[in-house]
């Protein structure tokens, strides 16, 4: 058993932890306040080729592992970019996946080098409002027309949908009722946000106002057979490969997220003076930040081994699923304590540490809930019966 | 035109004060816990610097070398993700605690090693201690000019020509090669590396030379032969106090301030 970082994912990780550091907590209170995508930041990733990380190299990326991208997206969340930062990069390092794994030749050739320099952005449009989690019940609608599919629905939730000019998109091209199989007789398309046939509206959130989720909703767009992303029918099955590096990309972040605010919370209870003594000295502030620590550390070796067996080809789905549980879980609990530890002053924004909280809270719930893991192991790990 | 870059890894000038320590009895900084060293500020503009110059050269070879403990290592990686060609890392237990004097022998002998070099890039001052003596010393041991604190640097016909920041204004000065140039701030940023410049460097190998590599003997090295012995280290403390000055107008008020500070001998 080696425990040894290469290397390389040394390197990546002082280089992504330099190049986040050039953008400070003033820069993403800004963002977050303003609304705005962080363009600067993504620029700086982008120039640098780092959004082609875990692309393969003949389509301009560096043809790395989930090991490495997840290295990245940690240090890029502990820099204090937290899921603004994170968020504005993993769209295109893990979104594409599908398209590197299933695209015709054709297809990646014409998307992926776009994609790795940054100029190409595409959200992902899977959740829709009554499907929820149950993803084979959508109802947004390809119907063949010569050449090309006529897309029908709504989506919501998509995130960066504002800046994308396409999207990742799963649609029923046969009816639920048709299907011998409930996950059968869905298909993924590159879809053209094509403002004729496409509305965008922005949903208000708790956090990570940098990066907008949007409610979207497709009117007749027409989308060339061209831009179909693996077989028709067998989309949820090409979505479902992917699933397991977005997990373990999530996990990195919240782990980094956790990270960031358990380091702020530690220097504030060190300095802190109350009762004439450093907050820190007393152990009801001391333990649940000792606590944290010791739960992420645990944390990132759940995400080290699960992005260890997906870069070696080997099954990762409970390990996968377990790290996105847990670090999304103690990453969390961390900001909270951290919300705590800095009393009155961690409820405002000049401290940073609310921004931590709200952002990271989200991964408790997307891309998949703690609940839905827990099903997961729950059945597979532990041979209980199917609960739903 | 072959260029030697010297880096040095320093603790991170961001350590919140209240981590930064020292041992006072072995007159030694006490490494923040948790907080990485990293590449001294001014390093990465001279190797943006030399890596400009081989380009405008039209070729050459950019050198780095950084006398270090092991993790020191980094802060070459970091110069050879930058683009720069080779690395040398001095490191010998025999260099601990040695001065500036001993170091800038110990860098002119590894320059010398080396050979063929028109040029030495270095940082202004090291952001730890901040003397910018080292450069001087190196000049001294090598026999070659010294220009300090550049914002631009050219290669003439003959030589360099160099843009000096003074305090009040800029001072251009030409120097034969070889020579030494440290760079300033002012200089510009260095580039961030490229993700696949990352890789690259990551797989070069960094030579390592001892102090017996460099022919530099017992009596050149140690803390024992250090030319400027360390009489104490300590963190000066700063004491600071509040008194609001009372007063019923703004005019007593200023009255009752003018007699505090004529009383405290401070007017
Ligand atoms: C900020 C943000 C960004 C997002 N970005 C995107 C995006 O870019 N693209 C995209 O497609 N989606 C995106 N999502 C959507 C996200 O993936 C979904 O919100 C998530 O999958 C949960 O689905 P739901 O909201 O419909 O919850 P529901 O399915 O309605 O679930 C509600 C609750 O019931 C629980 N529950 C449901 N069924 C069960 C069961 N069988 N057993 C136990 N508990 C159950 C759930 O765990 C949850 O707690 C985003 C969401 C957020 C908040």
């Amino acid at each position: 058993m080696d425990f040894e970082p290469t290397e390389a994912q040394q390197q990546i990780r002082t280089q992504a932890k330099a190049l986040a550091g050039r953008f400070d907590d003033a820069y993403w209170r800004k963002c977050d306040q303003a609304h705005e995508f962080p363009w600067e930041f993504y620029e700086a990733f982008a120039d640098a080729g780092w959004l082609g990380i875990a692309m393969p190299e003949e389509y301009g990326g560096a043809g790395l592992g989930i090991t490495e991208a997840s290295i990245l997206l940690e240090e890029v969340s502990a820099s204090g970019a937290a899921m603004n930062g994170a968020t504005a990069l993993h769209l295109t390092i893990f979104g594409l996946n599908p398209v590197v794994r299933h695209g015709t030749e054709e297809l990646k050739q014409r998307i992926l080098p776009d994609a790795a320099a940054g100029r190409l952005h595409v959200a992902f449009g899977i959740t829709e409002p009554t499907a929820g989690l149950d993803t084979p019940s959508i109802t947004t609608f390809a119907r063949r027309d010569g050449d090309r599919f006529i897309v029908s629905g709504q989506k919501v939730w998509t995130s960066k949908a504002k800046e994308s000019s396409k999207v990742l998109l799963l649609a029923r091209t046969t009816k639920i009722e048709e299907c011998a199989k409930r996950t059968d007789g869905m298909t993924l398309f590159l879809a053209d946000l094509d403002p004729k046939y496409v509305t965008i509206r922005e949903i208000e959130k708790l956090g990570r106002h940098a990066v907008d989720s949007n409610e979207v909703f497709y009117d007749d767009l027409p989308v060339d057979a061209r831009d179909v992303v693996g077989e028709v029918g067998r989309g949820f099955y090409h979505l479902i490969d992917g699933l397991n590096p977005e997990r373990i990309l999530i996990a990195a972040e919240a782990l980094g997220t956790g990270r960031v605010a358990l380091a702020k919370a530690a220097a504030y209870a060190k300095d802190r003076v109350v009762f004439g003594r450093p907050i820190g000295q007393n152990q009801g502030i001391q333990f649940p930040l000792a606590d944290s620590y010791a739960k992420l550390k645990a944390a990132e070796l759940m995400i080290r081994k699960a992005a260890w067996l997906y870069d070696t080809g080997q099954p990762c789905g409970a390990e996968a699923n377990m790290a996105k549980y847990l670090a999304s879980e103690w990453g969390f609990e961390a900001a909270d304590r951290s919300l705590q530890t800095h009393g009155g002053f961690g409820y405002a924004k000049e401290f940073d540490v609310e921004r931590y909280w709200r952002e990271v809270r989200v991964m408790r719930i997307a891309p998949v809930t703690q609940e839905m893991v827990l099903n997961f192991i729950g059945q597979h790990e532990l041979g209980l019966p199917r609960s739903y | 035109m072959n260029i030697i870059v010297c880096v040095k890894q320093i603790p991170d000038p961001e350590t919140p004060a209240a981590s930064f320590k020292v041992d006072e009895a072995a007159k030694k900084v006490i490494p923040a816990q948790g907080i990485a060293p990293v590449v001294n500020p001014y390093d990465p503009q001279a190797t943006e610097a030399a890596l400009r110059l081989k380009d405008a050269a039209g070729g050459g070879k950019v050198t780095v070398i950084s006398l270090g403990p092991d993790s020191a290592r980094d802060a070459i990686k970091h110069a050879l993700a930058m683009g720069a060609d080779e690395g040398v890392l001095l490191n010998d237990p025999a260099f601990d605690d040695i001065d500036n004097f001993q170091t800038a022998n110990a860098l002119a002998a590894a320059i010398k090693k080396i050979g063929e070099c028109d040029l030495v890039l270095m940082g202004r001052a090291s952001a730890d201690w901040d003397m910018g003596v080292v450069p001087l010393g190196v000049g001294q041991a090598l026999g070659v000019p010294v220009v300090s604190v550049a914002k631009a640097i050219e290669k003439t016909a003959n030589g360099v020509k160099v843009e000096r920041v003074l305090d009040d204004g800029f001072q251009t000065v030409e120097a034969p090669l070889p020579a030494i140039v440290t760079v300033s701030n002012e200089f510009g940023e260095p580039r961030y590396p490229q993700l696949r410049q990352i890789m690259m460097a990551a797989k070069k190998t960094v030579q390592v030379w001892s102090a017996a590599d460099l022919g530099l003997g017992a009596d050149a090295t140690g803390a024992a032969n250090r030319v400027m012995p360390l009489e104490a280290l300590y963190v000066p403390k700063v004491e600071s106090n509040v008194e609001i000055i009372e007063g019923d107008s703004p005019e007593e008020k200023a009255r009752n301030l003018a007699q505090k500070l004529r009383a405290a001998k401070l007017i």
